[in-house]
């Protein structure tokens, strides 16, 4: 079940952004990821959400030039990854789950080798590079070899790698694994500058969190698609209410269970969360709550976490 | 998509550099052409040493019945262990790359550096071709460099006896010029090919190493008077190695191909 619309849309310019066409990949037997269909727009922060073996990294790899798709095509700022390889590696940037340095090298020579892979004048790249390694905290650290740094230093320089060739669209998987509260917030920080330069970026994580704070958009997978929309959308796509009673709520658990839609219940803090499928169950839940001897003191609707619709949809999924 | 020296070049650049960081590695490589070197070089100095040895001539008539009466046995048996000891030199080409290219290839997969290097737009024969140079360059100045110790070596050992320089010889420089770099290139092909297929460095530099193992065959025919080394034969040796070369040239762009490499090993 898709919950929102993976429909065509005519308003992805040819040069800008992604468009993700029926896309399929088969290993052997094995069916990784079947009919994707979504578009990315230009200087947006798109989230790809699943759980592991769902098929994001397999989608990212063909949305990079590293997989050929089985079926369906997908363009990535006008460069089709069935076609066009090569010229699709010079506009995106990736920033792969393990940092992938070369430890004996130093971080100048790690990155002087990727300007050479992308033929860039050293002379105009080392600049943007040493802008970045500044911006990420590396300033002065260019010339130490990365077998040294410490497990968020490679991720941060992996981060600056990516950018070295100044691409137009960035998969970043995992940006802030690994990286203390700051460091993280650097990267989070420096996303949405780059986002703001108009630049597209696909980010996978399973931080919901940040996710919400970034993505304007997201698409849930599992294999395909199960949800792609906003984000704001997605969580109300589901309600919740939040009930306060008088003394313990956990007693009126078992009076909630028995209603006809049965809805989940968590407990914080001495409120009863109760999520909905939409709000015309709220009289219902209230009116239960009461029959069963419950004194309310406020019931205030609320938005579902992020975190919450995802775990629904990936139930919806498997069922 | 059009061959760009460039990226071959970074590739040849980075690999390279880190060599020249990797002193284990080094370690490791230089102690084949000083075996190569020292060894034959102390067997001259045997013969020289001791040239009227009854038991020289023993030998030396083993080799060839119809040695003149008159001839040295210690000269003969010195021109027969330099024409031998060229097939155990081409070892060296061999097995050098096999030490370089193990690792650059199944190393990359090791470090977990073969992904952001495949996302760029470095193709599968740019990539053979900077990671082939980075292996035959170090082999072939190694070769060269080792050849040369070896001639002064010899010549100087041999000079009380021969009275004239023995090395290099006809044989020696036209293989070691011609042969060597041939045998380098197989080295790395099957070195590239079989990192390509396993996950550990180490596992491909072991497996890549038996293919010396034919020529350490053949040297052992030679010693055992079973083969006879000449020009000619090394000739032969070293046109099987250049069609083995295209074969493996070929069938490493293949096994470096973006697909194939990434579903197995990303």
């Amino acid at each position: 079940m898709t919950h929102s619309l993976p429909v065509p849309s005519a308003e992805v310019p040819p040069q800008g952004g992604i468009r993700v066409r029926g896309l399929a990949k088969r290993f052997g037997e094995r069916l990784a990821v079947e009919g994707l269909t979504f578009d990315v727009r230009p200087g947006e922060v798109f989230g790809l959400l699943g759980p592991n073996g769902a098929g994001k990294t397999t989608t990212v790899r063909m949305l990079t030039g590293l997989l050929r798709p089985s079926e369906g095509d997908a363009e990535v700022w006008g460069h089709s990854v069935t076609r066009d390889g090569e010229s699709l590696r010079k506009v995106v940037g990736l920033l792969t789950e393990q940092p992938g340095l070369y430890d004996r090298l130093t971080a100048r020579e790690n990155l002087r080798f990727f300007m050479k892979l992308h033929e860039l004048d050293e002379a105009t790249a080392w600049p943007r590079a040493l802008h970045y390694l500044e911006r990420f905290g590396l300033g002065g650290r260019e010339n130490e070899a990365c077998g040294g740094f410490s497990k968020g230093m490679r991720q941060k320089l992996a981060i600056v790698r990516t950018l070295v060739h100044d691409p137009r669209v960035i998969f970043l998987d995992e940006p802030t694994s690994g990286l203390d509260p700051e460091s993280a917030r650097t990267v989070r920080d420096a996303v949405a500058e780059l986002a703001s330069e108009g630049r597209t970026i696909v980010l996978c994580s399973h931080n919901l969190s940040e996710v919400e704070r970034l993505c304007e958009r997201v698409a849930v997978v599992r294999r395909r698609l199960l949800a792609l929309g906003p984000v704001r959308e997605l969580r109300r796509s589901g309600q919740a209410l939040d009930v306060r009673v008088e003394g313990d709520a956990e007693v009126f658990r078992p009076a909630l269970a028995r209603l006809p839609f049965a809805p989940n219940v968590l407990l914080e803090g001495g409120r009863l969360r109760v999520m909905l499928a939409d709000e015309s169950q709220a009289p219902e839940v209230v009116a239960c709550l009461v029959g069963a001897g419950a004194r309310v003191h406020s019931v205030v609707p609320s938005q579902r976490p992020l975190e919450e619709v995802y775990l629904d949809l990936l139930k919806d999924g498997v069922a | 998509m059009a061959f760009r020296p460039r990226r071959a070049m970074a590739v040849f650049w980075k690999d390279s550099l880190d060599l020249r960081k990797n002193l284990g590695l080094l370690l490791s490589m230089a102690v084949l052409p000083l075996v190569m070197v020292t060894v034959p070089i102390g067997v001259v100095w045997t013969y020289v040493s001791q040239p009227d040895h009854s038991d020289l001539r023993t030998v030396a008539l083993f080799y060839d019945p119809t040695l003149p009466l008159g001839a040295s046995a210690a000269r003969f048996l010195i021109d027969k262990s330099l024409t031998d000891w060229f097939g155990m030199f081409l070892v060296m080409p061999v097995f050098i790359p096999i030490l370089i290219a193990s690792q650059s290839v199944a190393g990359e997969k090791e470090r977990r550096t073969l992904e952001p290097l495949l996302a760029s737009p470095v193709s599968a024969a740019e990539l053979v071709a900077g990671k082939s140079l980075a292996a035959l360059v170090p082999a072939v100045l190694m070769t060269w460099f080792a050849f040369a110790l070896f001639c002064v070596g010899v010549d100087i050992v041999a000079w009380p006896l021969v009275q004239a320089p023995l090395m290099p010889n006809a044989l020696w420089g036209f293989g070691v010029f011609v042969f060597a770099p041939l045998f380098a290139f197989f080295g790395n092909g099957v070195a590239v090919l079989i990192s390509a297929r396993v996950a550990e460095a180490r596992m491909a530099q072991q497996l890549s190493a038996l293919v010396v193992l034919p020529l350490v065959g053949l040297v052992g025919g030679q010693v055992a008077g079973v083969l006879k080394a000449d020009l000619g034969y090394y000739a032969i040796q070293g046109g099987v190695v250049l069609v083995l070369d295209l074969i493996l040239l070929a069938a490493s762009i293949r096994v470096l191909d973006r697909e194939r490499l990434v579903s197995r090993w990303g």
